[in-house]
């Protein structure tokens, strides 16, 4: 099997750095991390200096989630030779007693890291993973709005929050954990789209109002947001098409609608210039946001 | 006013005046890593960390709380500011004042900043003092009055001398004072030989009580809170949205990145 500096030819610094750039922006592929990292350890450990031992977290989480527990194991032992009495290994040592299942062995040693230092957010965020990995949602959302009350302003928190909400359909309050998320990053159009997603779920006019703005302002933060565009085009026509709104709200609607669905047309069009397909492709997009159209009286 | 400039011998500058340099930057150094290696680490508890976290939700829900529905907003407001069991009003943290008697770390704390920066100063500017004295280092190049010579021109007994000439002793204070950029060049920032910085946090850290703030801030919060109005920023977004057409500028381009590199 070739090595990957061969096979892309590269200098171990390029692997580093494409680790950092990994790292910096919470990546999660891991088969890529442990293939890179793997070599990086293997032939070039001496060279790296002191970066190696974040490398080597990176490389032993990047293992867990690909079931490579020798690989774990053999940073896991390098990190806790170097750090012997740190929480973060004792934290990564608990991550991999949870990929081998063993809960209550994971669960004691966060309870013990926990009694050594009360503010370790990341050892309690691990248990709360621990009751979602054995599918008791319902006590992990209970321990996740605990955890919320003492560290409000843990995005990565209220975040994890609102995706178990919305796997139990309590719309309502995966609404809450996502206006937090979008008062802290209000420039952020993923959030808003999710919101907006949320909103559209619940059903109901005002709803369906809301829905409809924040597909817009999604659209707004960021124009190439295909998603937010069919959901404002879905939304706008679901409220044109309901009998219960007045005539002028009608009227907005089917213009906004409207103006979706050239945009819609457009981008399509942009998409298949230049390929034999665009014409097919294109008559398929009008005849679904035809089928799209609620039929309106 | 013409007067006879003093030709002071070069053997000044080459055995005074550069050791002295030397010395207070390589004391300053050593300094820096002394702070270091006696530096304590900060305990917090669960209930400050949570607090300040607490805070910073409500200055966020002040400034950005204009992306948020107008229903939603008030949700939040009502719970930190309502008159019975806001969280703002409801709540009222033990107040210990940290001083020095009571509080065994700061009392430490206090101790080690002393020896680091006061005692090497005092001890290395009396041995500066002792061994260059009895001779002129330099020249102030800006006059000053006779008051000052008593205190600049250790040493040197001659009334008829202009108060701009200095001792050693000066020169070495000169150095502590002005090498501070030198040493956010070469140490980084928030530097340990930073003497200045650290004379002014003594003197607002008097002023400055961490723990008993924490009730005022809340006051302080709940005010501001009051005075904030729902300005909804989605309002017309989307006759701006639908003003242009959109962007797609560069969306279908023929170069995707394949592989890791």
């Amino acid at each position: 099997m070739a090595s990957v500096s061969e096979l892309y030819d590269v200098t171990w610094e390029d692997m580093r750095d494409k680790l950092r750039k990994w790292r910096d922006e919470n990546y999660r592929n891991s088969e890529q991390i442990v293939d890179v990292g793997e070599e990086l350890i293997n032939e070039h450990s001496s060279k790296l200096g002191d970066d190696i031992w974040i490398i080597y977290e990176q490389v032993m989480i990047a293992a867990l989630d690909c079931c490579r527990d020798d690989l774990a194991w053999s940073c896991l032992q390098e990190l806790k030779r170097q750090f012997p009495d740190s929480h973060r290994v004792k934290r990564l040592a608990g991550m991999r007693l949870e990929a081998l299942e063993r809960y209550d062995d994971a669960n004691k040693l966060y309870d013990s890291i926990l009694q050594d230092d009360q503010t370790n957010t990341a050892a309690r965020k691990r248990k709360i993973s621990i009751l979602k990995a054995q599918g008791k949602t319902a006590e992990a959302i209970r321990e996740l709005n605990e955890y919320l009350e003492q560290f409000v302003g843990d995005q990565e928190a209220w975040h994890e929050l609102s995706e178990l909400y919305i796997n139990e359909h309590d719309y309502a309050k995966a609404a809450f954990c996502l206006e937090e998320l979008m008062m802290t990053n209000p420039h952020n159009h993923l959030y808003c789209e999710q919101y907006a997603e949320v909103k559209y779920t619940q059903g109901g006019m005002d709803n369906l109002d809301l829905a409809r703005k924040y597909f817009a302002q999604a659209l707004k933060l960021n124009n190439r947001n295909m998603r937010a565009l069919f959901g404002l085009y879905m939304s706008a026509s679901h409220l044109a098409a309901s009998p219960k709104v007045s005539a002028k709200v009608k009227k907005d609607n089917v213009k906004y609608a409207a103006w979706a669905a050239s945009q819609i047309n457009r981008a399509y069009q942009l998409a298949g210039r230049g390929t034999k397909e665009s014409k097919c492709s294109m008559k398929a997009v009008e005849e679904m946001l035809e089928s799209m159209q609620i039929t309106m009286s | 006013m013409a007067e006879p400039e003093l030709l002071l011998d070069s053997n000044i500058r080459l055995w005074v005046v550069l050791p002295i340099v030397f010395i207070t930057f390589l004391v300053g150094v050593i300094r820096h890593y002394v702070s270091i290696l006696l530096q304590s680490d900060k305990k917090l508890t669960l209930e400050q960390v949570s607090d300040s976290q607490v805070l910073i939700r409500s200055r966020i829900l002040r400034e950005n709380g204009k992306y948020i529905p107008k229903q939603s907003y008030l949700m939040r407001k009502f719970y930190f500011n309502n008159q019975e069991d806001g969280f703002f009003k409801k709540t009222k943290r033990k107040v210990v004042p940290p001083s020095p008697m009571t509080d065994p770390s700061m009392l430490t704390d206090m101790m080690k900043g002393n020896v680091t920066n006061v005692l090497p100063m005092i001890l290395i500017g009396g041995w500066i003092n002792w061994t260059f004295s009895g001779f002129v280092t330099t020249k102030v190049p800006f006059p000053l009055t006779l008051r000052f010579k008593p205190m600049l021109q250790q040493g040197i007994e001659l009334l008829s001398l202009d108060a701009s000439w200095v001792s050693s002793a000066s020169w070495y204070f000169l150095n502590v004072f002005g090498l501070r950029s030198m040493y956010s060049l070469i140490l980084g920032q928030d530097n340990g030989a930073d003497q200045s910085r650290i004379m002014q946090d003594q003197m607002s850290g008097a002023a400055m009580a961490m723990p008993a703030d924490t009730n005022k801030a809340f006051k302080a919060e709940w005010e501001a809170l009051e005075l904030t109005d729902h300005q909804w920023a989605l309002e017309n977004v989307e006759e701006d949205l639908m003003s242009t057409d959109l962007d797609y500028c560069g969306m279908f381009s023929r170069e995707l990145p394949t592989g890791i590199f």
